[in-house]
């Protein structure tokens, strides 16, 4: 990821922060996978390398960005697993079986996490939407792109948060975009 | 022994919710992906109990629970949801939902709702906000 210069002081402590935690709590409590390490830094890069498998989720209201979570597939295989505890799938199910636990993480995480904006004000999610095939996002000049990444014993989450640029300033007034 | 209908767009967590309940000794009457589904399965199959997504594409959970009421009173809807956003779990109650589960879902957590509810039927209820 190239690195780039952003303002994301609110970002980093209303989104990210309680997105990042949720997931290491949620990884390491519900679904007995390994935490090594975390990275919660708002290094805002031009562009972002994505994994294989990601998901998306919106939201609206007083906090709107958009939410990508990437996985390795070493990890998605492991949260199938936890998802399924200790069950057999049928074979023939097993891809969309992938496709929903992609999303219900996402889905799970962000909905926990930002239940309640730091303004108390309304918040909206969207249903999961998964991305095929996508390598890459890059940031256009009126959008800014936070990232941080969570490391398991299975391989690394990379947590993206798209807004638009004024999104990213010190002081948000998210109502106001 | 209760007929539950699953609402849910997530195939992992119908499976699991289909799991938990016929471990809990009810009866999966059916499933629905979609909060239209849902109204007319309900329509159809007359469960005891509702297990309702709130977030799914199509039509919400809120929306479903809403004309599910409309021609069916008496069925009972415990709403699943990722968000503990008050303003929705009151849209759901105010739509006659019992209480809500937030996510993840565990089969301690849909027996406690499901136990609360039919105790509530002999008690006076409490409206207040239900998380199980």
């Amino acid at each position: 990821m190239i690195k780039d210069e952003c303002h994301g002081a609110e970002i980093e402590k209303d989104v990210l922060t309680p997105i990042l935690q949720r997931a290491v709590s949620f990884l390491n409590d519900d679904m007995k996978i390994r935490v090594v390490s975390q990275s919660l830094q708002v290094i805002c890069p031009k562009k972002v390398e994505l994994k294989k498998n990601t998901s998306m989720i919106g939201t609206g209201g007083s906090i709107q960005v958009i939410i990508t979570m990437s996985y390795e597939d070493a990890l998605l295989e492991e949260l199938v697993k936890a998802f399924l505890e200790g069950e057999e799938a049928a074979e023939d199910e097993m891809d969309e079986i992938r496709e929903s636990v992609s999303s219900e993480f996402v889905n799970t995480v962000v909905g926990n996490a930002l239940s309640n904006p730091f303004d108390g004000t309304t918040l909206t999610i969207t249903p999961p939407v998964l991305i095929y095939e996508a390598k890459s996002l890059f940031r256009h000049k009126s959008s800014a792109i936070a990232a941080a990444s969570i490391t398991t014993s299975f391989g690394d989450i990379l947590l993206t948060v798209i807004g638009p640029k004024e999104s990213f300033a010190d002081t948000l007034q998210f109502k106001e975009l | 022994m209760l007929n539950i209908l699953v609402v849910d767009d997530s195939l992992i967590i119908r499976k699991n919710l289909k799991k938990y309940i016929a471990s809990l000794g009810h009866n999966v009457i059916g499933e629905s992906v979609t909060g239209a589904q849902a109204v007319e399965a309900c329509r159809e199959l007359k469960p005891d109990l509702i297990t309702m997504d709130i977030t799914m594409p199509d039509m919400d959970g809120v929306s479903a629970v809403k004309m599910i009421k409309e021609f069916d009173n008496d069925v009972n809807i415990i709403m699943i949801t990722s968000h503990g956003q008050e303003d929705m779990i009151v849209s759901s109650l105010k739509a006659g939902a019992k209480g809500y589960i937030l996510k993840p879902v565990n089969e301690e957590k849909l027996a406690n709702a499901i136990e609360t509810i039919y105790a509530q039927e002999t008690d006076d209820y409490d409206d207040d906000l239900l998380e199980y």
